[in-house]
């Protein structure tokens, strides 16, 4: 294993500092001079015609500056990252819960709560379609002018049918995913600001300036020059921020009373108007021979994406490109449907359908594992992809051996000395692994536009710049490591330039586990053109043959003597006519026109230790052991972080969480009744081991583990479970009752 | 309806309530303001005062991001009022550490103990109360003391490890 990009081990991130002494200003815990509050209404029916809106009372109210409906919205009344079909303001109908119907600014929250209720708005009660199913019968009430499903994506190789009737095993089975809250702990907000020349700063949280500025642009009516996004920092988004939410509400309030609109959504505004991760049902079939081979995957995915499509399609195509996983299949056939509801709104989310897809295929081997009685592990690796096999859809992607070197090592996890088991009579212990495979990038056919800068600026500060945001998954980590590995630099003498439309290239958004390969790449393709510049400058300036030159801490150095460097940059900066270079490129991507299929991979697998407890059906997770395959560590503290976290949460999605709605109304609407992890429910012993070696020839470095940590937990988990108590679990999350029911049927309690 | 009705008689709504003056001290500085007896002091950090450190996730008392020390005690400002703090001494992150950094946040950098850093003012004035109760702190001492603080992006691991190098540091395991 290469050793850390990192070599100073206690390196702290850029924005430590202002984070642990609470000086961090994020975006919305800023105020301006004369702001206003804004606040919107939403609507009080999951379905329904709206007959009018009367805003006058709420108008009047003193300290009210103003009331907006759909009439106010001066460009397109639609937003959307894919398909634009999600009104700004309802015109005469209201899709779910979450739709906006008016916006309010006043001088304090409280006026604008109050200001809330005196809007009169006349609906009409539609039938509401709370399930997938119901959506997709012939006389179900289109909820869009096209009808009700949102996309179909499908892939299919060999013959199923042939295939399955050589099969001497065959596992069918439905499995269950629930709604899952992103549960950033700071909701959605931020202040809009206008500005003299009639145009606004947007100081909201997003994962991608530049497309909010895009979108708002259309919204307002206004050219995008004239919108200025500033995203960082952002206090989680998980890519439940990638989407506009306050933005447009803030934007049109502020131009319309132009003061300063500040909007800072509460936990219960938050959940019932943000995204979610869609609920999928996926029914699975797969066979094998007597051996063990796989001859037949057949998938079938259907999505909720309640009432809007925002990424949804995005979505159910990374789950169909992502349902043979790092397994060659040759017979296989994955359909997926996404499909409108009354529902809430269901979009990005770590993962990306990736954590659905995989529980399905994971919990099949498994299952087969043990109809063969196989071991899972052997019957994984028959079917593992080596490393130049094609990619899941039968795409060409960058050759590499990652899912055998996981497997190894979950292997050797599996073979070691397990956790101490307490003895008691009720407690059953076992141990599940999972493996996954990952894409990067925004895959074919999708504009996935990157780039940065790098400069020395007139202050004499290497600076870097991307269009990225940091959402605290630790980039500016990842960018400082990087350019002090790349360039030879001290971390005092970087200038780090992020989430800014005004400032940053374009390189495009903070999602996809796609920020670490693009700084990397970046830095590759700009790191010997700046040091040219700066070292020819010098050369000329101090006459000293420029090969003898090199960037060292504070500046320019000179080989063999080692008291300190011949020009320090902010002399060289005076001198210099122009130090900067900009790289601008597309994420690495298939050759082959695979809709959505990826190139770059990463690829995850755990193993973990559950503990069930027969008396009261509770399962506890008593450790997790990661082992990933994604490059080159390039921060170590943010790379375990995000494994880790990224564990935790899906620990959460399998075992507790769950955004209930009943007839489409939410039946969560707070931490009281959404419980996500706490530190109890997450199991000190976790290890997190990395497999930095990339594929020989890969040239593509270190990839992004924002994702790849959480997909491979569920099914590890449930697996676990099937080990300790002998009982398949295939809905998530995992209920006590379920397993006490299991228990009951397998007379696992002497008494029954 | 009725709440309408009131609205519109009482046209300026934040005057339904009588307002009351409020003494107290904040990270050992005195402030005399003007509020709303059920102001919640979180609001009154955040938006009165200007002390955007603590923040705001819930508001129910559920996740512990708003954490702060009132004459000592870890309370949640989003369940405090107004007239509960008055004559009291309130300690927030900003009144953590000085001209350099306290052990806690130290920690925190080091073993990476945060991420988005959004759940941290809170999650650090809950392990200072701790560590000042017990500067010994086992496994399950602090899963007691930090159940109430939820973090989203760590999994705690890293605020584990904080927490236990500081355990070890005062002779803990
Ligand atoms: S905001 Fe106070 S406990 Fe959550
Ligand atoms: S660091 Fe983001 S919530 Fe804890």
């Amino acid at each position: 294993m290469k050793s850390n990009i990192q070599v100073d081990k206690d390196r702290v991130r850029p924005d430590g500092v202002s984070k642990v002494t609470g000086s961090l200003k994020y975006l919305t815990d800023l105020t301006f001079p004369n702001m206003l509050y804004g606040k919107i209404l939403r609507s009080s029916h999951p379905h329904a015609k709206i007959l009018s809106i009367q805003t006058e009372e709420a108008e009047n109210l003193p300290g009210v500056e103003a009331v907006l409906t759909y009439k106010d919205v001066p460009g397109m009344n639609r937003f959307g990252m894919i398909i634009p079909d999600q009104p700004v303001l309802c015109e005469e109908r209201a899709r779910y819960v979450g739709d906006a119907v008016a916006a309010i600014a006043a001088t304090s929250i409280e006026i604008a709560e109050k200001a809330l209720k005196l809007i009169q708005v006349e609906y009409e009660v539609l039938p509401i379609i709370d399930t997938p199913e119901k959506a997709l019968l012939s006389n179900a009430i289109k909820l869009h002018p096209a009808g009700n499903i949102c996309h179909r994506s499908s892939y299919s190789n060999g013959n199923i049918t042939a295939a399955f009737e050589a099969c001497e095993a065959i596992v069918e089975e439905t499995y269950e995913l629930p709604r899952q809250l992103h549960g950033y702990m700071e909701t959605e907000g931020g202040v809009v600001v206008p500005q003299e020349d009639g145009g606004i700063y947007v100081y909201a949280a997003t994962q991608h300036g530049f497309k909010d500025r895009f979108q708002l642009s259309r919204i307002l009516g206004m050219p995008e020059t004239m919108i200025r996004i500033i995203s960082s920092p952002i206090g989680g988004s998980f890519g439940g921020k990638d989407e506009l939410n306050i933005q447009p509400y803030a934007a049109l309030l502020a131009l319309k009373t132009n003061c300063p609109v500040k909007i800072h959504n509460t936990r219960a505004e938050s959940i019932r108007a943000s995204l979610k991760r869609h609920p999928m049902k996926i029914t699975a079939k797969t066979g094998t021979d007597s051996t063990g081979k796989i001859l037949a995957h057949q998938v079938k995915i259907i999505a909720d994406k309640g009432a809007y499509a925002t990424l949804g399609p995005a979505v159910l195509d990374f789950a169909v490109e992502h349902a043979a996983g790092p397994y060659i299949i040759p017979n296989i056939e994955t359909e997926g449907i996404s499909v409108y509801t009354n529902n809430g709104v269901t979009g990005e989310f770590r993962g990306f359908g990736g954590n659905q897809i995989t529980f399905a295929l994971e919990g099949q081997l498994d299952r087969l594992a043990n109809v063969l009685d196989m071991d899972p592990i052997a019957l994984r690796r028959m079917n593992l992809r080596k490393a130049t096999d094609l990619g899941p859809l039968g795409h060409r992607i960058a050759p590499t051996d990652s899912a055998a070197l996981v497997l190894n090592e979950i292997q050797k996890l599996s073979e070691s000395s397990d956790h101490q088991q307490t003895a008691s009579k009720w407690k059953r212990f076992g141990s599940g692994i999972a493996i996954a495979m990952h894409g990067g990038g925004l895959g074919f056919g999708r504009l996935d536009s990157a780039g940065g800068r790098l400069s020395l600026n007139k202050e004499g500060k290497i600076e870097i710049s991307f269009g990225f945001e940091e959402c605290g998954q630790g980039l500016l980590s990842v960018i400082e490591n990087l350019v002090i590995e790349e360039v030879g630099c001290s971390p005092q003498d970087i200038k780090i330039v992020i989430g800014d439309t005004s400032v940053v290239p374009v390189s495009g958004s903070s999602t996809a586990s796609r920020g670490t390969s693009i700084v990397w790449q970046s830095l590759q393709k700009m790191k010997e053109p700046f040091k040219k510049k700066i070292v020819e400058h010098v050369s000329s300036v101090l006459s000293i043959p420029h090969e003898n030159l090199y960037l060292g801490d504070n500046g320019i150095w000179e080989i063999g003597k080692d008291n300190g460097p011949c020009m320090t940059y902010k002399e060289c900066a005076e001198g210099l006519q122009d130090g900067t270079v900009i790289t601008s490129f597309h994420f690495p991507v298939t050759p082959d026109a695979v809709n959505g299929g990826h190139f770059l991979y990463s690829f995850g697998g755990v193993k973990v230790n559950v503990e069930v407890d027969i008396l009261s059906g509770k399962v506890k997770v008593i450790s997790i052991n990661h082992v990933i395959s994604a490059g080159p560590v390039v921060s170590p503290n943010g790379f375990r972080g995000q494994i880790e976290g990224g564990g935790v949460m899906s620990l959460g999605y399998t075992m507790m969480e769950e955004v209930k709605m009943l007839k489409s109304q939410y039946v969560t609407h707070n931490f009281d009744s959404y419980l996500m992890p706490n530190i109890v429910d997450v199991p000190f012993d976790t290890n997190v081991y990395a497999i930095e070696d990339l594929y020989e020839g890969d040239n593509y470095g270190p990839r992004g583990v924002g994702e790849i940590g959480t997909i491979a937990i569920t099914p590890a988990i449930v697996k676990a479970i099937h080990d300790a108590i002998g009982c398949w679990v295939t809905k998530l999350p995992i209920s006590s009752e379920e397993i006490l029911e299991k228990v009951e049927s397998r007379g696992m309690l002497p008494w029954i | 309806m009725d709440l309408n009705n009131e609205v519109l008689e009482n046209p300026i709504a934040t005057n339904i309530e009588p307002m009351i003056k409020l003494t107290f001290t904040v990270n050992e500085e005195q402030y005399e303001i003007q509020t709303s007896p059920t102001e919640k002091l979180i609001h009154i950090l955040r938006e009165q005062l200007n002390l955007a450190g603590t923040k705001i996730s819930c508001g129910i008392g559920r996740c512990g991001a708003c954490s702060v020390l009132l004459d000592g005690e870890l309370v949640n400002a989003c369940l405090v009022m107004a007239y509960q703090v008055n004559g009291k001494s309130i300690t927030t992150i900003e009144g953590i550490g000085g001209v350099t950094f306290d052990e806690v946040q130290e920690a925190f950098l080091t073993e990476g103990g945060f991420q988005c850093g959004y759940c941290t003012s809170g999650m650090i004035i809950a392990v200072k109360y701790l560590l000042a109760l017990n500067p010994t702190p086992t496994e399950t001492d602090i899963k007691e003391a930090l159940a109430g603080n939820l973090c989203r992006c760590t999994g705690y691991g890293g605020i584990i490890r904080s927490v236990q190098s500081l355990s070890a540091k005062n002779g803990g395991i």
